[in-house]
């Protein structure tokens, strides 16, 4: 796929999942139980859950809940991944230091803890995925620095600036350009692309968690559901005979949507 | 390339403070939380004897006092008894049952994560191995995990939590592990993005032209980003740990940290915290290890070409 | 007893002991909720919990759950003394704990200081402690057991379990100890508590004959694998079946669907503290604007004129089988939007937009539940929010976590929140005094909004003074008015759970609350 292609699918699957986002309702449809767990082509166009219910609503309330915080997750690892390549150039060696005990440390922490205890920090009606999206971008930064200063550090790091600077080349030009657009641009997009993805999924295991552990969602307003819903109501269909495998279906074209989303977004920012 | 290795040195050294500044981290976070779990217990409003529960778990002097009664406790090998989580019982007993657990799931799944990236990197699994592991990649970890639990319960009924059936879960934790929530994919699609992008290097093609083996050149440079990414990924798998022990109701170090941290059982949970900051600092250590292999002997400088 | 019945007894008690062998056996395994997170009484917060220690331990005296009588295992004979402020217990001879030591009066006055100790963290014993007064040990099976005043109900003020001195140092028992995980009871079953499930072994004991040898209790996974796994026969019974997977019970033909009964009343606490509910008026509005027919329809799935239904409206603070149930007061099946609207008026809010307003203020109705009702009745705070949001009310729904709701709601700390939805469930003796007296000192613990009358508290009072059972009814018939009027709470339901076992169950009696009363009766196999 050439990159243009895949920038192409990766915005339209951006515009897909935000317009679902935005269309999602405040609070469920009515019940209607005579029209529980009706198929697709009996009730389009996803078709009903348990209650009767469209499960576009599910489907869009579930985007509106993560689509946001999951890409403001990717983008501050992305960008924090930018500043530590663009760090290992500087040739300072106590920043480098700093930087590597720093995300030593926060990089070993048990995050799965750490969210939850963010999550659990939250008030009862405040609780979204934001926070917890920022908790875990911030957990998973280092990773990211890590791996973007080693690619500077094998361009040749300060050196390579240096010679770029020989070359008449100003230090935003180099760092900007030379450095973070052309050389450090594909592995940021695709550290940004899977914290992306980790987000999106850890939405989907915190709110199942939530509902398992009888806990008030932690992610979301206990008015609206997420993707995990559609997953728990439709799992059964595979090991029993339940009406179910349309919501597992939708849930799981959710989740594909997402991953071609950001693995488009990948290839479109690979390098030449 | 001079100060090489500051990075591996530093990374020892914070492999070796992990073990004890993780959980005097972890204590502070979970003591955030609102209330205690005296209070839970036994509120002070309506019930007496909860400040001397209090003063039994050490929770009347701070996290810091706390903590260091706790460090004091575990050097001694005493790990107290669980709160809350499995009221009583003693806390090493929980652990001795989990980490086993644990180190066979992120074990396994590790490895076979390693081998996703080896195979990245040498070309063995090639755009297809990545394209089938994306899609299925796409199941979350709560999906696969559930339906493997299911399948289990369905199949042992009452018996589902005795020997055979805790050897069927272990072997769908390591399953849903690697391949959910696109850990797999994810560690051949990072190798082989790692790999192209060096393969494109110019160095590489005159390597080529040389009539040499381009993996050769290409690994010297290579392997610190891998190490990390590979690194990076292993701290992922001890996360999805937690959700796929917690789904599949494993007895694992991952379902204790979860379990008492929504209970404020603070002994469980640092102790816990504790035997995760020892793996990660294990794997910090490996990695430092590698670095300090790969720049020592790999990516010598010749004498006399010193910088 | 007299020396001669001795060996008469051990040698009953070694015949039941071959028989309970001999008979059925085998494993019946079944389904909880959860696992209990303690096996110590002293301890127990859920439900999940008494349950699984009435099979462990013998509570002095409890219900019959055929004709409600109170009755005795462990008590051979009992009178009242010094007035009425004690209570003359002889235990009867030959009880063994499950370490094989003999039951004696000295292990019931150890309970009784237990509970009074204030060393011990218990809400449990803390109850107690404004009932018992003290115990004293008169001879080897005989106990004077001191109350702090004289109740109508002696008897039920017993309902506490035995515990065994002999298995702790000190009067001031903390939770976290062994005998949390591997109790020492004198019930039917000696239990042992793992990670994962519960197993009960049979201990037959002078007063106990189990016929099922084991017992083994699992925590519940989906409930739609549980009843498929039920089906397939590889467990025997699900404790609570969730309402939507009934009719597939039901239509089995060797599982059965057993009532539970929970003694239990569901509510929505009104936060009469806010300016916006401090009216009468304004609560009253809330009750006629919540249509309880379909909440129970969309929620439970009970279908309206629906016979043997599981959930029956309520009006006041007991299920309407209570004797302190004041029939006179009706209970408000159906929703009366245009009485809500006029009361809402009179009492000054205006409607702006669709809106309900209070002193120029939209009024945004905080709704929290405790979240594990959500099982028993799902989506249930959604129904609610929207009723209300139907009547003009903007809302915020939040799920409230056990622990929060122990910590925070039960103790008066909740205030932010409008309308609290939660259940009511009483063990032994029925009373609400702690509910709706004023909260003072010990007063009032369970207030969880911090309500006041002169009316309730008078009522209560003349409730603390009756000597008989018609005095102590018609104290509650009055409070039951007076809460009618006031709702402080709206009185939502009495909600039954069923239970589903394999036919092979047999004799399988569910005692109301505690569950396995009567467990000795069940058979399985064989």
């Amino acid at each position: 796929m050439s990159r243009r292609a895949a920038a192409a699918l990766a915005l339209l699957v951006l515009i897909l999942a935000g317009g679902l986002a935005l269309t999602a309702p405040g609070s469920l449809p009515a019940a209607e139980l005579s029209r529980a767990y009706l198929p697709p082509w009996e009730a389009p166009p996803f078709g009903t859950d348990q209650r009767g219910r469209p499960l576009w609503a599910t489907l869009a309330q579930g985007a509106s809940v993560l689509l946001g915080p999951s890409l403001l997750a990717g983008v501050l690892v992305a960008l924090a991944a930018t500043l530590g390549g663009l760090a290992r150039c500087l040739a300072l060696p106590w920043l480098d230091a700093g930087i590597a005990l720093v995300g030593e440390l926060v990089g070993s922490l048990p995050r799965m803890v750490v969210v939850l205890v963010a999550a659990l920090l939250l008030p009862g009606g405040a609780r979204s995925l934001t926070p917890l999206a920022l908790v875990w971008a911030a957990l998973c930064a280092p990773g990211a620095i890590d791996e973007a200063a080693a690619v500077a550090e094998r361009l040749g790091g300060a050196r390579f600036v240096e010679a770029l600077r020989a070359h008449g080349f100003g230090w935003a030009r180099i760092f900007l350009l030379h450095l973070a657009v052309r050389n450090l641009r594909p592995v940021v997009v695709r550290q940004g692309a899977e914290v992306t993805l980790q987000v999106a999924f850890l939405e989907i295991a915190l709110s199942y968690l939530a509902q398992a552990d009888d806990q008030p969602s932690l992610t979301h307003s206990d008015r609206v559901r997420s993707w995990a819903d559609l997953l728990t109501m439709g799992y059964p269909s595979l090991v029993l005979d339940v009406p179910t495998g349309h919501a597992l279906a939708l849930g799981v074209g959710a989740m594909a949507l997402l991953v071609v989303g950001t693995h488009a977004a990948v290839r479109a920012a690979r390098a030449r | 390339m001079a100060g090489w290795w500051l990075r591996p040195l530093l990374r020892l050294g914070a492999a070796a403070t992990l073990p004890l500044v993780v959980p005097a981290l972890v204590a502070a976070v979970v003591w955030a939380l609102p209330g205690d779990p005296a209070e839970i217990i036994c509120p002070r409003s309506t019930c007496t004897g909860g400040a001397e529960l209090a003063a039994r778990w050490r929770l009347d002097a701070g996290p810091w006092a706390f903590y260091q009664a706790w460090l004091g406790d575990a050097l001694g090998g005493e790990f107290g008894r669980s709160w809350r989580v499995l009221q009583g019982v003693p806390v090493a007993e929980l652990l001795t049952e989990a980490v086993p657990n644990t180190l066979v799931l992120v074990g396994a799944a590790g490895l076979l994560v390693t081998l996703a990236g080896l195979g990245g990197l040498t070309g063995a699994l090639g755009a297809r191995a990545e394209a089938l592991a994306r899609a299925v990649g796409v199941a979350p970890a709560v999906l696969l995990g559930l339906l493997a639990a299911a399948s289990i319960e369905l199949r042992y009924g009452a018996d589902a939590f005795g020997p055979d059936a805790a050897s069927w879960r272990l072997v769908a934790g390591v399953a849903v592990l690697v391949l959910a929530d696109g850990a797999f994919g994810g560690a051949l699609a990072g190798a082989r993005a790692a790999t192209a992008a060096e393969r494109a290097a110019r160095y590489v093609g005159v390597a080529v032209l040389r009539g040499e083996a381009p993996l050769d050149n290409m690994l010297p440079n290579l392997a610190p980003a891998l190490v990390g990414q590979l690194r990076a990924r292993l701290v992922q798998l001890l996360s999805g740990a937690v959700v796929v022990e917690v789904v599949l109701r494993l007895d694992g170090v991952g379902d204790l940290l979860w379990t008492g941290t929504l209970l404020q059982d603070f002994g469980v949970v640092i102790a816990a915290a504790t035997v995760f900051a020892v793996f990660s600092a294990v794997l910090l250590a490996a990695q430092a290890v590698a670095e300090l292999i790969i720049g020592g002997v790999v990516r010598r400088v010749p004498e006399g070409l010193a910088s | 007893m007299t020396a001669p019945f001795r060996p008469i007894r051990a040698w009953l008690v070694g015949v039941a002991a071959v028989a309970s062998l001999l008979l059925t056996g085998a494993q019946l395994s079944f389904y909880e909720e959860s696992l209990p997170g303690t096996l110590n009484p002293l301890y127990a917060q859920s439900m999940v919990d008494f349950r699984a220690q009435e099979l462990v331990f013998d509570r002095i005296f409890y219900h019959d759950p055929v004709d409600n009588q109170i009755v005795s295992r462990v008590v051979e004979r009992s009178e009242l003394a010094e007035g009425g402020k004690a209570y003359r217990v002889t235990l009867k001879d030959g009880l063994r704990w499950h370490d094989g030591k003999a039951v004696g009066a000295a292990d019931l006055c150890f309970t009784v200081e237990a509970m009074l100790d204030p060393k011990t963290p218990s809400r449990i014993a803390q109850g107690y402690r404004t009932v018992l007064a003290g115990c004293e040990v008169e001879s080897e099976r005989v106990a004077l057991v001191m109350f702090t005043r004289v109740f109508h109900n002696p008897k039920e003020r017993l309902g506490f379990a035995l515990l065994p001195k002999g298995a702790f140092t000190g009067t001031a028992i903390a939770p976290d100890t062994d005998f949390s995980v591997h109790p020492i009871g004198s019930g039917p079953y000696k239990g042992g508590k793992g990670k994962r499930g519960v197993t009960f072994e049979a201990y037959a004991n002078g007063h106990h004959a189990a016929r099922v040898n084991q017992l083994s209790l699992q925590e519940g996974g989906d409930p739609i694998v549980q009843v498929n796994t039920l089906k397939q026969k590889s467990a025997q019974g699900i404790v609570a079946v969730a309402p939507p997977l009934r009719p597939d019970v039901s239509a089995a033909d060797d599982l059965q669907l057993k009532s539970y009964d929970l003694r239990s009343w569901w509510f929505i606490a009104v936060n009469t503290k806010r300016p916006a509910l401090a009216d009468k008026r304004v609560r009253q509005a809330l009750d006629r604007t919540l249509d309880r027919t379909e909440l129970r329809t969309l929620t439970i799935g009970v279908k309206p004129g629906e016979q043997n239904s599981p959930c029956e409206f309520i009006s006041g603070p007991f299920v309407q089988s209570s004797p302190f149930y004041n029939r006179a007061v009706p209970t408000r099946d159906k929703s009366d939007r245009a009485t809500a609207s006029r009361l809402l008026t009179e009492a000054g809010y205006k409607l702006v937009g669709g809106l309900w307003q209070h002193n120029g203020q939209p009024v945004k109705l905080n709704i929290g539940m405790l979240a594990p009702l959500d099982k028993e009745a799902p989506e249930l705070l959604q129904q609610i929010s929207n009723q209300l949001g139907a009547g003009g009310f903007d809302r915020v729904e939040t799920r409230i976590s056990v622990d929060d709701w122990n910590r925070r709601v039960v103790t008066g700390q909740a205030t932010e929140f409008d309308l609290l939805v939660g259940k009511w469930s009483f063990g032994v003796v029925e009373e609400v005094n702690q509910l709706f007296e004023t909260r003072t000192g010990a007063k009032g613990a369970f207030n969880i909004f911090g309500y006041s009358s002169p009316e309730a508290d008078a009522a209560v009072a003349a409730y603390n003074a009756a000597r008989t059972d018609t005095a102590a009814a018609d104290a509650y018939h009055k409070l039951h008015a007076v809460l009618a009027d006031q709702l402080p709470y709206l009185f939502l339901w009495k909600l039954d759970t069923k239970s589903a076992w394999r036919t092979e169950v047999r004799g399988n009696t569910i005692s109301p609350y505690f569950y396995w009363t009567e467990v000795d009766g069940w058979t399985f196999g064989g």
